[in-house]
């Protein structure tokens, strides 16, 4: 396709909504009830777009119960147990954290008027009996049970009955910016290669986070169409990459989470215990069985001593447990079921290889939300995409919810935003550059590059030499063959536009690491093995000022009583 | 050489009796998989012991006694190991 055959068009909105996930979907529809002009931007279909797309089997946390949220604040930022990380107190703000559990009572009323039906298949909440965020300490009953096949249906026609207008098979280029404030977007459609400038007086960005910057041994959960539920068009950080180059402040881009991961070709059976309450048995390569590696780094000790494959099995389980596992797929992913036995797969019977130590993405890593807006005004972001994830899909929907309710305020003070032809001129030339490229490079073999990259010269272990060689690297990489990347179709076209995302995000994580000075729950260092009393509390902050990234320590805000009181 | 790997059981023809009801369901009215599943769903719960709880605390317990007993094995082995 020419260039000069791509169209362009433009569309003025209120709010531009990026992405149509369960956090995009709540934003534009709360949003939309109190009259404003919402546009959504969804990368593929709304119906089943996201990583919630496939299905749920639960959502949490809904502080409840006696559970007050200020007390599920202090709980979850106080155990060390959470995700591996060596405690979260370190790089969550309890300030977000404390607005998503005040709020998820509400948004769960909320969800429900938009028509997802929240109940379980017996028409009454399913509080789950066996609390499993924040290691259980947060007690039984703050999660439910959900039967969410159709959540995404579901929202998407809520959306839709709401008049929001909802373009498909697009992605979001760049951001535009005007004076510290943003202008709207510019966009292209994935099928048709159509061109079209966003005027908005605000943005949400709702993008997923960043994951294809690791290798997953396959199958590994987005690798394909493996996992379904979180696929690559999920996790190219796009939103991340935008609001980065407009300016807003990423954080904590150096955690990463090494984890021993179950072979999870086609189920999860380690959620059989958070749900239910027994887990797998461990054996070894030869059969032996053996007590439950808790973590990766006790895998690697197994690993050494040549164990290894490790492998987990469900063989022990009685039926009733079997059964219970098999609804919780079907929930999740139904598809899930077919694959499994296509692939002679028997989870009775059949053992699920561990996998140790692979990096993969930190939870709370990305745009840093509630206290550094004035980074860039009018940009709001919501769920995996931002520094506080931390409360899954529950804390997701919730802070859509927040932000939709919210931004008219903003909306309403904001002004008409001016379109900067030179900027939207660079945008498109940017966007559309690869089409013109014969003989180029596949974005796919860029992007695989990277990630070898990333495993390299970041990865679980980290040290300066190696980090700085693998910036040098993927700057060598930038240099040379990101403006020979071609695209001979859209859909291609989009692949090249996530593989330039990818590739800034990596180059911040490697930026990011080498900051972050010491080693800090299982952050390693093996260059500093020691943790760093000065960074307690301190977040790695990296901003675009004028064409240049810059990189500071800030301080995490304290959770004071006067915060808690006035926002309640 | 002996198999002593986990393959043993891989080339089996499996099919998940939940899976198998659906598929079943959606052939027999002619509907989708996922509407099928939305009709076997309530029926296949009937099966299971949710309310149990009873019943899962004993599973439970029954676990964490043998891994109880494996860890205090592999504790001694260290030890013997020096």
């Amino acid at each position: 396709m020419a260039r000069q055959q791509i169209t362009e068009r433009v569309i003025e909105t209120d709010v531009l909504v990026m992405g149509g996930g369960i956090g995009g979907c709540p934003a534009a529809a709360k949003a939309a009830e109190h009259g404003l002009n919402v546009t959504l931007v969804e990368k593929s279909k709304l119906e089943r777009s996201g990583k919630a797309g496939q299905g749920l089997d639960e959502i949490g946390i809904f502080p409840r119960d006696g559970l007050t949220p200020l007390e599920a604040v202090r709980i979850y930022l106080g155990k060390s147990s959470v995700y591996d990380r060596g405690g979260t107190e370190r790089v969550v703000n309890p300030r977000v954290l404390f607005k998503l559990f005040d709020n998820a009572m509400w948004a769960l009323e909320e969800l429900e008027k938009l028509g997802v039906n929240m109940k379980y298949i017996n028409g009454e909440y399913g509080w789950m009996p066996w609390g499993f965020a924040a290691g259980g300490e947060l007690g039984p009953k703050v999660e439910l049970r959900v039967h969410w096949q159709n959540v995404k249906p579901e929202m998407a026609a809520g959306v839709r009955k709401r008049g929001i207008n909802v373009i498909e098979r697009t992605m979001v280029v760049d951001l535009l910016t005007h004076n510290g404030k943003v202008a709207g977007a510019t966009a292209v459609n994935t099928r048709t290669g159509e061109f079209i400038v966003f005027k908005a007086k605000a943005v949400v960005i709702a993008s997923g986070d960043l994951e294809r910057h690791y290798n997953s041994p396959t199958p590994h959960f987005w690798k394909y169409k493996m996992g379904l539920n979180t696929c690559p068009a999920a996790s190219s950080g796009d939103g991340q990459a935008v609001a980065y180059r407009a300016g807003a402040y990423l954080s904590c881009m150096e955690m990463m989470r090494p984890v021993t991961i179950r072979d999870i070709v086609l189920m999860q059976p380690g959620q059989l215990h958070l749900n239910d309450g027994i887990p797998a048995k461990v054996f070894t390569w030869k059969g032996d069985e053996i007590s439950r590696p808790p973590g990766p780094l006790q895998f690697m000790e197994l690993e050494r001593q040549g164990l290894a494959p490790l492998y987990y099995s469900l063989e022990h389980l009685p039926d009733d447990f079997q059964k219970r596992l098999e609804v919780h797929i079907a929930d999740e992913t139904m598809l899930r079921l077919k694959m499994s036995q296509d692939r002679g797969f028997n989870p009775r019977t059949h053992r699920y290889q561990i996998v140790g130590d692979r990096a993969v993405r930190f939870n709370n890593t990305g745009i840093v939300i509630g206290d550094n807006l004035e980074a860039l005004r009018g940009v709001y972001a919501v769920g995996e995409c931002t520094d506080t994830y931390g409360i899954g899909a529950g804390g997701t929907a919730v802070a859509g919810f927040v932000v939709g309710e919210n931004i008219c305020n903003y909306v309403s003070g904001a002004g008409e935003p001016p379109l900067d032809k030179a900027q939207v001129e660079y945008q498109r030339q940017t966007a559309l550059a690869p089409l013109a490229v014969k003989d180029g490079v596949e974005p796919l073999e860029l992007e695989c590059t990277i990630r070898n990259i990333c495993e390299e010269y970041g990865g679980t272990f980290k040290s300066e030499g190696r980090l700085r060689e693998g910036l040098k690297r993927l700057g060598s990489l930038k240099r040379e063959f990101l403006p020979r990347l071609m695209a001979p179709n859209p859909h291609y076209l989009m692949r090249c536009l996530e593989v330039r995302n990818i590739m800034a995000l990596a180059e911040l994580h490697l930026q990011a690491s080498l900051e972050r000075k010491e080693t800090r729950g299982l952050y390693i260092r093996l260059d500093c093995p020691q943790r760093d009393p000065s960074l307690d509390n301190r977040r790695v902050y990296q901003r675009m000022v004028n064409g240049q990234a810059t990189i500071e320590m800030v301080d995490v805000p304290e959770l004071s009583p006067d915060f808690v009181k006035e926002k309640k | 050489m002996t198999e002593t790997g986990p393959d043993k059981h891989y080339e089996e023809r499996f099919e998940y009796p939940l899976w198998k009801m659906i598929r079943q369901r959606a052939e027999e009215k002619d509907i989708s998989y996922n509407a099928a599943y939305q009709e076997i769903l309530p029926e296949y719960l009937k099966l299971i012991k949710y309310g149990d709880t009873e019943w899962v605390d004993a599973q439970i317990k029954k676990y964490n006694q043998e891994t109880a007993m494996l860890k205090e094995r592999e504790s001694q082995r260290k030890t013997e190991g020096g």
